[in-house]
């Protein structure tokens, strides 16, 4: 038979935020009118689906829905640092700050509402845009809410820094912590090679990720499928070619990507072990789940039909070669 | 030659303008019509970002001159959902199917196409269908779902109400499927990326590159490109005011080339312009004279002895090298029963994200020069634009635009230190859009790297020693090279408890394209390595691959490979999560593929289906439902 199928699987390690320095990350937050929420810091999409995150959790922590959350556009000149947006650390850094930026802007509110009923500011609930008395009736829209704050001359603002405890690490021998929170994945591959043309499609990828705490469970199943996919581009057919420094990959017509025929069905399980230092218990998924693709692959490449790809990408040349080089290592064996 | 006369419907309006011969459809729907909704991904018909419909098929407006709109009737991203979002617009909305959203509208044309052509139509000939449109972030998956959805509301399998939103619990919002906020704006091509910005009496700004590898710059002469109509400034490195150098851990790249270039395709020159084709044609009157150099074009070239040097700070040619130690490797091996030794190779790979770098600079009325661009740094841009351009940090302001795709590569400010200059030398606003071509071959990739990794292991499968070394290309400039051999001498050996390592990472200058930040950033190329490396051990061990992996697994507590305790660890858990949802058949790795079980379940898609379109005919589809 032409094609056959195999199995393989790997592991992963990964660091979470800027590696051996310390990493921070500044936010503001205000409920504003109409029990709106304005959020403040150094954020913009890249794609990951930060902005919804950020706004799932001001939303929560304030007491109001996600779509009621405004995110500040990311202006050096007009909103706290926040730092980068990379190093599979916004969740981690930005969403711990916003956290706690939300936690003192409510606060502020929740003090005057505590005055306004006599209560104690631990008794009162904030969710779904009503703050109530917990086991009362006392209750009001967040808008009256604000309303009330602002006629006691209050404006319910909030600020908040996150910054880690790491180092850097030593000259000599390493040693260092270089991140307070670190994550694990695993992913198995089950791919099918044709010995014929030398194609290898990966058919099935099941993706176990540490993620602390999903914030967005389809956001990061989102992050996992695109990584898989993008580490599947290089382990396969992704090659960017120089002769005497000129590329010779110069667009998409050289330079080949998957397509939606490419791609595996990604199977995500999602693992959630609280990260003990950050206060929302997230940690981050951007970049590790792109770690153990390429040699689950290759290790399943292996299972198929015995070549040991250890050269990427494995492109139907190289693994028609392999097999040749298996087939001729054989013979000759036998000839002994 | 003479402009054309276009009469054309678009978005059923009908729209009468003249046109210049050379404009693609693209042009003429995004420079004269505004209708930024069409994003250029590659100028050449392979990403499908500019897709639309003519005459109701969809077409890719970059490939088509726009004298062939006369008459016809184009519909754009803009078109649909006029007053709320088309059923496809909701279901990309419901099923999480935009991430970056920059091929977002170009993909809800194919899939409108698609659904349209037939709306019965299964998950492979969905796939089929979108074929011509790539996504670099989402992997497929929820775009292909959500064309599912759509097409189950729009043929009545389902009702509309899928569309919703879930319901979320009082208020618990953290873990919840929450639709993404942003998606509305992304679907329906109204989110302005740098490149669809404009400004009142904007510039636009060309750049000159480099054509040698390595070559001294003997001399530069820029007046006839300065003194051609329409042409505002034309500056070179002799324009930068203050500190010319960037990068993210050494400044060792100028804004353009100062004295000599370094790669092809670096920065020699930028022309702001009244238009894109008048700053075109003052690059090519830009007279460089070069003396070529001796290059390095490997790793292997760039550490011989004597080799050409790219910079003198670093007379090896060496940017970075990490050490990282534990033990004492010569007992480990001693103590070892299997030793194996094996050399891995990753080649350079483009981030290809489907927004080419773009962006705007101006200088305010207030003195402030700002730049709006896709940087995934604005913190760090700004700290080094200050110093190039000699101002207080508070006379710098850069926003981060939507980023169309950055995977690490909108990282380095290869680009934004001369819009900066521009502005300021213009006092008008400018504006850069990469080309494809421009993006390729100018901006960073993922380190090529080469690594020796010797394991010694006992027979049950305990790793004793381990030795790694590796050589990573980093190019011609430093960018994230250092940061990127830090993370892999870190992660490299995998979570694995190792009582003895001797970690080597070492990045390379050459004359190649340069080297920087990538998703996963050295850890990826370094554990592919070690992970590939576990199962051939396991198989000369007759060990299963997770269980080799299993004995090995730091734990809560394990010290890492830099000395720190874990406070927590989760690899058992991911081991176990996988081999119970993939129903792993255990057995060590011993190539044993045609012999397994657990081949062909219910979470692998069908094997190579193309022509699925063909084969299954729509009309069986149809009346299978009816």
């Amino acid at each position: 038979m032409a094609r056959k199928r195999g199995r393989g699987m790997a592991a992963g390690w990964y660091g979470i935020a800027r590696t051996a320095t310390v990493d921070r990350a500044g936010a503001w937050a205000e409920i504003d009118d109409g029990g709106t929420v304005k959020i403040m810091t150094g954020v913009t999409e890249i794609g990951e689906g930060i902005l919804t995150v950020l706004a799932q959790i001001a939303a929560e922590e304030i007491g109001v829905t996600p779509q009621d959350v405004t995110i500040g556009d990311n202006d050096t000149a007009r909103v706290p640092e926040a730092a980068h947006a990379g190093a599979t650390r916004m969740t981690y850094m930005i969403g711990n700050a916003v956290a706690l930026a939300s936690r003192d802007a409510r606060e502020r509110l929740v003090a005057v509402l505590a005055a306004h009923w006599e209560v104690a500011a631990d008794n009162i609930v904030t969710a779904n845009g009503i703050a109530r008395v917990e086991g009362a009736n006392q209750h009001m829209s967040m808008a009256e809410a604000v309303h009330l704050c602002k006629s006691r001359g209050v404006v319910p603002v909030g600020s908040a820094s996150f910054g880690t405890d790491t180092t850097g690490l030593d000259p000599v021998d390493g040693s260092g912590r270089p991140w307070q929170a670190y994550v694990f994945g695993c992913q198995v591959a089950e791919v099918e090679v044709d010995t014929v043309t030398g194609e290898v499609q990966v058919l099935g990828v099941w993706a176990a990720h540490d993620v602390g705490r999903a914030v967005n469970p389809k956001g990061v199943e989102g992050q996992i499928e695109g990584a898989v996919v993008q580490a599947l581009g290089q382990a396969l057919m992704e090659d960017y070619k120089l002769d005497g420094g000129h590329t010779t990959t110069p667009g998409f017509a050289k330079y080949i990507l998957p397509t939606a025929l490419d791609v595996p069905q990604v199977n995500s399980v999602i693992i959630e072990d609280p990260d003990p230092i950050g206060p929302l218990g997230v940690k981050g998924i951007g970049e590790p789940a792109m770690v153990p693709t390429i040699p689950a692959v290759m290790n399943a490449i292996y299972d198929a039909v015995g070549v040991r790809i250890t050269s990427l990408p494995a492109t139907p040349e190289k693994i028609l070669e392999a097999l040749r080089a298996k087939t001729n290592a054989k013979a000759s064996v036998a000839a002994e | 030659m003479p402009d054309l006369r276009i009469d054309a419907i678009i978005n059923g309006r009908k729209v009468s303008r003249t046109a210049k011969p050379w404009q693609r459809l693209i042009d003429f729907l995004r420079e004269d019509l505004h209708l930024t909704g069409t994003k250029e991904g590659c100028g050449a018909g392979e990403c499908g970002t500019c897709s639309v419909f003519v005459d109701g098929v969809l077409v890719k407006s970059c490939l088509m001159p726009v004298a062939k709109a006369q008459g016809a009737r184009i519909d754009t991203v803009e078109s649909l959902g006029r007053n709320e979002l088309s059923v496809l617009q909701k279901a990309f909305h419901k099923a999480g199917a935009s991430q970056c959203g920059y091929c977002i509208p170009g993909m809800v044309m194919a899939a409108t196409s698609a659904l349209r052509a037939n709306p019965f139509a299964d998950r492979e000939e969905i796939k089929e269908r979108l074929g011509g449109n790539v996504c670099r972030c989402t992997g497929y998956q929820k775009i292909v779902d959500a064309v599912e959805l759509a097409r189950d509301v729009v043929n009545g399998r389902i009702s509309a109400t899928a569309l919703e939103e879930e319901e979320t619990a009082d208020g618990r919002f953290i873990g919840a499927n929450v639709r993404r906020l942003d998606a509305p704006s992304k679907v329906s091509g109204a989110l302005k990326y740098a490149g669809d910005m404009v400004m009142a009496n904007m510039l636009h700004v060309q750049v000159l590159r480099s054509p040698h590898a390595h070559a001294r710059i003997v001399s530069l002469d820029i007046s006839e490109a300065a003194a051609m109509d329409g042409v505002e400034a034309v500056i070179t490195s002799e324009d930068v005011p203050g500190v010319d150098g960037f990068g993210v851990f050494v400044h060792d790249q100028p804004v353009m080339a100062r004295g000599k270039v370094r790669y092809v395709g670096e920065a020699v020159a930028a022309v702001a312009a009244e238009d894109v084709v008048t700053a075109r044609r003052a690059l090519a009157k830009i007279k460089v004279v070069y003396e070529p150099l001796p290059a390095v074009f490997s790793v292997e070239e760039a550490l011989r002895p004597g080799a050409p040097v790219l910079h003198d700070y670093a007379p090896d040619n060496v940017t970075k090298h990490i050490p990282v130690r534990v033990g004492d490797v010569a007992r480990g091996f001693a103590e070892s029963d299997l030793i194996v030794e094996q050399v891995y190779e990753t080649q350079a790979v483009e981030h290809a994200y489907l927004e080419p770098e773009a962006g705007l600079a101006h200088v305010d009325a207030d003195g402030v020069v700002t730049i709006q661009s896709p940087s995934q740094n604005i913190t760090h841009h700004r700290h080094m634009l200050a110093r190039i351009l000699a101002l207080p940090i508070n006379k710098v302001r850069m926003i981060m635009s939507p980023v169309g795709g950055g995977f690490g590569g909108k990282e380095d400010m290869i680009y934004q230190g001369m819009l900066a200059i521009l502005a300021i030398k213009t006092r008008r606003p400018v504006r850069l859009v990469f080309t494809r071509e421009e993006s390729i071959a100018s901006t960073a990739k993922r380190h090529p790297s080469k690594t020796t990794l010797k394991m010694g292991l006992t027979l049950d499968g305990r790793i004793r020693a381990v030795e790694f070394n590796m050589v990573c290309d980093g190019g011609a400039y430093g960018l994230s090279t250092e940061g990127v051999m830090r993370k892999a001498a870190i992660l490299g050996a995998g979570p694995y408890n190792i009582p003895n390592l001797k970690m080597d990472t070492y990045g390379i200058y050459t004359n190649n394209t340069p080297s920087g930040a990538f998703r996963s950033f050295g850890a990826l190329q370094a554990q592919f390595a070690t992970e590939s490396h576990l199962d051939i051990c396991a198989e000369r061990l007759g060990i299963d691959p997770f269980e080799i992996r299993r004995i090995n697994a730091m734990r809560p507590g394990s010290k890492t490979h830099t000395k720190q305790p874990l406070k927590s660890a989760s690899l058992l858990a991911a081991l176990k999560a996988v081999a119970q949802a993939s129903g792993w058949e255990k057995g060590p790795p011993t190539s044993r593929g045609e012999a397994r079980r657990d081949l062909g379940g219910p979470g692998n898609r069908p094997s190579c289906t193309l022509g699925s379109r063909i084969d299954g005919a729509p009309g069986q589809a149809r009346d299978e439902v009816a």
